[in-house]
């Protein structure tokens, strides 16, 4: 599903370069729930950035659902994003013009997709993340709770093969998080949709099956979630 | 992306950004109302102009006079007089202009010169009236109506036009008047008393009239005619114009007792002085021309006049033209900075749109529709204010004016889309560049928060 091939990426900064990444290599298999724990500074946005295709590897290859990302012009990588990809953000990124319901429509309406089909299937959604009778309210009107379902829906409804989120309780208080790990955590099982979760909590990253920790921009195994180590000394997550 | 999506989310936009809204239709409203009130002055002004010169020059009509060798000479050869008998006004020529399709009337007249009108009471006018021997039947079809009365096909009558009621006064009056002028040329006030008298119209209808003709000899009168019908006062002229306007109409029969009463002098090649031909549109004057001159007679008409102002209109019309763009222009500015400063606002939306799957396409649509639609919105607000500036200006005028058949400015249907298309394309054309530039947005760096 997802596979990280001798990832490297380095900042250029006048004369200096950073290195962040150093040679990850790691295989998601198709409804996993992976987190990624590294503390700030780790280089875990990074990864997901890049696995995202919102920026370009130094080194490496990034394969989702079989195809090279690394290869893709902005174009193809947008056309790949609306099909492939879902995004849960820290601060939910909603539109604020747009209704609830509008707002989980947006990714069809970037596909062309029939309003009433788009309907159909956000206020779905909304029932699945637990807030059917807020469709026709703004964000501003929601809790912060609230508006992270928002997003989970909004991620969900192109049916992505992965989707990445980025410190999804980071704005929560700890119920909420609670919450909000227990609908992913459901939707996973549901409907088998791989997750990669980013996030500086060990708390969090515990409620997943898997765990990739990153240290100085190094993936470090976690002897307890890993099944398998890769000949290239990456780490390959299997289903349990 | 839908054209439906793109629409609702772009006007989503207009509705919701209200203060860039207001100033970029503002400013392409100024831009569009400028392009509609000039066209429409432009237009109005024409049209005025021309109804003025038809009224003054009737331009749909071809005055057509015998050929210029056709005067009675009878020392010339068999041949000569053969040539000059093709060019005489006849009654036979005058009914094949009249079957021309595009002839709506003919009327044969004879011109017998100014005369100065009195009635049997010795009222007379300051100025003198034109006398001419016509077809009755003709002037209802030259546009005149009457006022009073109506063609009557008996001898020793006349037809008034509304101009010859006016101005009649007793000598004294004349002659008082006359001397208060004697000197005084320049004082409004004497000039304003004897405007007023040559506006006071006289009860003829019915009444006897004559003419009074001044001869080597002395002064001639002719017999008393009847007036049968007084015409009513055209419009579009000032009652000023109408004072020095005075005509009678006479039958052709009683023209020719009148001429040999008074001694007129003067030829007469043919049955007339001259037929007046009255067209049924202004375009089909030239074809008209083209198929009288194969009588070999002589026409005149006055569309160079026409072409002439035509021609200065179009002139006045492309600089009117070219200042409603130029404000477009600067309008166009006020948009590219406005949109500008949008598309940096909402860098972080369009990088979570991007990130959601939009392409550059789809962004660029977005920002572009907006555009368009500041465009069309500024286009209809700039239709209401051209009414509103039409209608402020008309006021204007009409205080201002003296005469009551001054120019009114219309705003033609014809120009609505031309201000709304040039609303529209400042609005695009005004978009491109800030549309270009969210496309263009970073989705990472737009969507990161430090």
């Amino acid at each position: 599903m997802l596979q990280v091939e001798e990832l490297s990426h380095s900042f250029k900064n006048g004369n200096e370069i950073t290195a962040v990444l150093h040679d990850i290599s790691f295989r998601v298999h198709k409804g996993q729930m992976v987190a990624l724990l590294g503390s700030s500074g780790s280089g875990k946005s990074t990864l997901l950035n890049l696995m995202a295709g919102l920026m370009k590897p130094t080194e490496g290859n990034i394969f989702i659902a079989g195809h090279s990302i690394s290869a893709m012009n902005e174009n193809k990588l947008a056309e790949f994003r609306r099909k492939h990809i879902g995004f849960i953000f820290q601060a939910y990124e909603l539109l604020a013009n747009l209704t609830v319901r509008e707002n989980i429509e947006l990714p069809l309406v970037f596909q062309s997709v029939q309003p009433s089909v788009r309907r159909k299937k956000a206020l779905e959604l909304l029932e699945k993340v637990g807030i059917p009778d807020k469709a026709d309210l703004f964000p501003s009107q929601l809790s912060g709770g609230q508006q992270q379902r928002v997003s989970i829906a909004r991620s969900l409804i192109t049916e992505p093969s992965v989707i990445f989120a980025d410190e999804p309780t980071g704005n929560l208080d700890t119920r909420t998080e609670e919450e909000i790990l227990a609908i992913l955590k459901t939707l996973n099982q549901t409907l088998h949709t791989t997750f990669i979760i980013v996030t500086h909590e060990r708390e969090v990253a515990a409620q997943t099956e898997h765990i990739l920790t990153l240290r100085d921009g190094s993936l470090v195994t976690d002897r307890q979630k890993v099944a398998e180590v890769l000949p290239s000394g990456g780490i390959a997550i299997e289903t349990k | 992306m839908r054209l439906s999506d793109i629409s609702r989310l772009s006007w989503d936009q207009v509705k919701r950004r209200k203060v860039v809204t207001a100033l970029c239709a503002a400013g392409i409203s100024i831009g569009c109302a400028a392009i509609i009130v000039a066209m429409s002055i432009g237009e109005s002004a024409q049209l005025y102009i021309e109804k003025q010169m038809n009224s003054y020059l009737n331009m749909d009509e071809i005055t057509v006079r015998a050929n210029s060798g056709a005067f009675t000479d009878n020392s010339g050869s068999a041949a000569d007089n053969e040539a000059l008998q093709k060019g005489l006004l006849t009654r036979q020529k005058l009914d094949i202009m009249r079957q021309i399709s595009q002839v709506s009337a003919a009327a044969p007249y004879r011109q017998l010169g100014h005369m100065q009108l009195s009635t049997l009471d010795h009222l007379t006018s300051q100025y003198s009236t034109e006398l001419l021997g016509t077809d009755f039947d003709t002037l209802t079809a030259f546009g005149h109506s009457f006022l009073y009365g109506g063609p009557s096909d008996l001898a020793g009558t006349i037809v008034l036009n509304y101009g010859a009621t006016l101005g009649l006064m007793d000598e004294e009056t004349k002659q008082s008047l006359q001397e208060q002028m004697s000197g005084n040329y320049y004082d409004k006030a004497v000039i304003d008393q004897m405007n007023s008298y040559n506006r006071i119209p006289t009860a003829l209808y019915q009444k006897q009239v004559r003419f009074l003709f001044y001869t080597p000899e002395g002064e001639a009168y002719s017999s008393p005619l009847r007036v049968v019908g007084v015409l009513r006062k055209p419009s579009g002229v000032s009652e000023d114009n109408l004072a020095y306007d005075k005509k009678g109409y006479v039958s052709l029969q009683t023209a020719e007792m009148l001429q040999k009463e008074l001694k007129l002098g003067g030829e007469i090649s043919g049955d007339f002085n001259s037929i007046i031909v009255k067209v049924d549109d202004q375009d089909h004057i030239e074809q008209v021309e083209r198929q009288i001159q194969k009588l070999t007679v002589t026409t005149e008409t006055n569309l160079h006049q026409k072409e002439r102002l035509a021609g200065e209109f179009k002139i006045l019309k492309a600089a009117a033209l070219g200042i409603g763009v130029f404000i477009l222009i600067i309008a166009s500015i006020s948009i590219v900075v406005a949109m500008t400063m949008s598309t940096y606002q909402r860098r972080r939306q369009i990088g979570i749109m991007k990130v959601l799957g939009a392409n550059l396409s789809q962004i660029r649509n977005l920002f572009i529709v907006e555009a368009a639609l500041l465009g069309l919105l500024g286009g209809l607000l700039g239709v209401l204010f051209s009414y509103w500036i039409v209608w402020g200006i008309n006021g204007l005028i009409y205080r201002l004016a003296d005469e009551q058949d001054s120019v009114i400015i219309f705003i033609p249907l014809a120009t609505i889309p031309v201000g709304m298309a040039f609303a529209l394309a400042t609005g695009v054309f005004s978009g491109i560049y800030p549309a270009i530039s969210a496309s263009r947005t970073d989705a990472l760096t737009a969507i990161r928060r430090d």
